[in-house]
């Protein structure tokens, strides 16, 4: 139960509140204003259209609705909104947050119970950020005997590494912070740092626990990269190129690669859970064996930024599974040219990029539930079992649609001039 | 007199200087971070020259394998082990000194030879694109690709069959 102070008097608490935005309107007409301006009149800033951005202009545009949008355009098509906001970083957190929740009462629905229910009034909608309250305002604990500089940059990496991936996929078209020729490679290049980040973590944490599942981590994802470069191969193959663009540029001129490879969408899939350590492969964190495996010293905002990280990591991977196999943000568009009839003016929104952002975000999250689901259904396997189906099986299984996309190729139905092509 | 370009400065000090402390450091696993630093230095060397396709194949094979292999072993040996003999101020001025005339003889050599030349870096050749190579090594060096693979799975399988267990005991 809480208690509540002694003498609570609700005028006294109106006061007190009326009193801070006295304050702070002193503060912003005192300091806050001419800082505004001072920044304005020496940062050099961007000639919007036609004209150049002076201050006045600026404060103007941001009062007027209509001659803020230019403004805002500006905005939206420099590449640190790219890397910071839409296809990066605060799109993919985004997306993290919501599975965090979606897959507690996902989960929960599956197995008959309720899940998060009391934070916030309606199925505990605010669970999140009651949990992330409680994350930030946590001690942490570095273990007697770590390695300080590993222990405190390893999951700050972590998160770094998760993001950099998510730079590479593209959204819709031309919506991609970094489109490069060989951006798939780029992808398979930046998740080997996970194993390397995991492994020194958990050497780092200086406790036999966090060993042995940093050397199960590393085992695992070594094991499963093989298989994942490879069910990716061959939709190289098919679509010709390594650009992530162009790939869905040729689905969409012939049709999603899954209906021609669907042993390699399984395969991929399958490798991606055990790249994530999601829960048939979650040997590296197996909590009934190992504590929490190389998790176990994390604790406070360090356990956070691993969890925000692998949350990060699942939607890079569920969005490169749609852009190679389920024709990324190909679907028709939806959405009305104009938003509003009569106006006159810039357009508000692109109706085709808007409709290709909805379809990739509807893709990706099926994906990522998709992922989740054998979380509620599957027990762990056996670290020897699953080195077997890494080593052994699922290499072989990438092989033969590896082969069946050669011989589409070679036969003339798919790549270039083939039947299938539109 | 030269034209240097800063990125280019700025990705030579990181890969030298990791390069130094992975050969100076007291702790292996340093030294070992230090050297996965430096090959990620040496991917940011192959983007400069406009080869990301050998650079990402440098990142994915070096950094994280070969990397990760050393760590890896760093993290299993003892590594009190490894170094017994105390550090030497002779020997290790001699190595400075050693590593500066090598330096100074392939500066020198490449200062008097046609790299010096103005002219040599103006070629207005198009780049060649990493497909142009694939197809190269399909049709042209096609021998020279048979027999990389043939060695390659030949050293595969006596891995494999190296790796065999006999010791297993069937069950009856």
């Amino acid at each position: 139960m809480s208690t509540y102070p002694e003498k609570f008097r609700f005028g006294e608490f109106v006061g007190s509140i009326v009193w801070l935005v006295f304050i702070i309107l002193i503060l912003v007409t005192l300091i806050g204003l001419p800082l505004i301006f001072v920044v304005l009149f020496y940062a050099p800033l961007p000639p919007v259209g036609d004209q150049v951005l002076t201050p006045y202009l600026f404060l103007s545009m941001t009062v007027d609705p209509t001659r803020t949008l230019p403004i805002i355009k500006y905005f939206i098509h420099t590449d640190l909104f790219r890397i910071a906001a839409f296809p990066g970083f605060s799109y993919a957190a985004l997306f993290a947050a919501v599975t965090i929740f979606v897959e507690r009462k996902f989960l929960a629905k599956m197995q008959l119970r309720v899940g998060p229910l009391y934070a916030g009034k309606i199925e505990g909608i605010f669970q999140l950020l009651a949990d992330g309250l409680k994350l930030v305002s946590k001690e942490i604990i570095v273990p007697s005997g770590a390695d300080k500089p590993i222990f405190w940059a390893a999951p700050i990496a972590f998160v770094a590494t998760a993001a950099a991936v998510t730079t590479l996929i593209p959204v819709a078209p031309g919506w991609v912070a970094a489109n490069i020729n060989v951006g798939l490679l780029a992808v398979f290049a930046i998740l080997g740092f996970f194993p390397l980040i995991a492994l020194l973590f958990s050497w780092a944490s200086n406790s036999k626990y966090p060993f042995i599942g940093g050397l199960r981590a590393l085992h695992q994802m070594i094991a499963f990269e093989i298989p994942f470069i490879l069910s990716a191969l061959s939709v190289v193959i098919l679509a010709g190129s390594l650009n992530l663009t162009e790939i869905v540029n040729s689905q969409i001129s012939s049709n999603w690669y899954i209906l021609f490879l669907p042993i390699s969408a399984f395969v991929f899939y399958i490798s991606s859970l055990a790249e994530l350590e999601r829960i048939p492969f979650d040997l590296p964190e197996a909590e009934s064996e190992i504590v929490a495996g190389w998790l176990t010293e994390t604790s406070g905002m360090i356990y956070g930024l691993i969890q925000l990280g692998s949350y990060i990591k699942t939607y890079a991977l569920a969005a490169l599974f749609v852009v190679l196999f389920l024709g990324g943000w190909a679907g028709p568009v939806i959405f009305p040219a104009e938003l509003t009839p009569g106006y006159t003016g810039v357009r508000i929104y692109n109706a085709i990029t808007a409709s290709a952002i909805f379809w990739f975000t509807i893709k990706t999250f099926g994906m990522i539930m998709l992922m989740l689901l054998p979380r509620g259904i599957n027990p762990r396997i056996r670290i020897d079992i699953l080195l077997h189906t890494g080593w052994y099986k699922l290499i072989v299984l990438a092989f033969i649609n590896m082969f069946v996309a050669l011989a589409l190729v070679y036969g003339g139905i798919l790549g270039p001039g083939g039947l299938l092509v539109r | 007199m030269f034209d240097v370009d800063p990125l280019f400065v700025g990705v030579s000090v990181l890969t030298v200087g990791s390069s130094i402390v992975a050969l100076e450091t007291k702790e292996l696993i340093y030294g070992a971070i230090a050297l996965a630093i430096g090959m990620m230095g040496i991917a940011g060397f192959f983007l400069l020259l406009d080869a990301p396709f050998v650079a990402m194949f440098q990142i994915a094979v070096y950094v994280g394998a070969v990397a990760v292999l050393i760590i890896f072993t760093v993290m299993l040996v003892r590594t009190q082990a490894l170094f017994t003999t105390k550090e030497d101020k002779g020997r290790k001025g001699a190595g400075i000194v050693l590593m500066l005339v090598i330096m100074a003889g392939f500066g020198a050599i490449l200062l008097v030879s046609g790299f010096n030349n103005p002219s040599y870096g103006n070629f207005n050749s198009p780049g060649i694109d990493f497909t142009a190579i694939g197809k190269e090594m399909l049709t042209y060096y096609s021998p020279a690709l048979v027999v990389l693979g043939l060695t390659l799975a030949g050293s595969v399988v006596a891995a494999l069959a190296l790796a065999r267990r006999e010791d297993i005991e069937q069950p009856q």
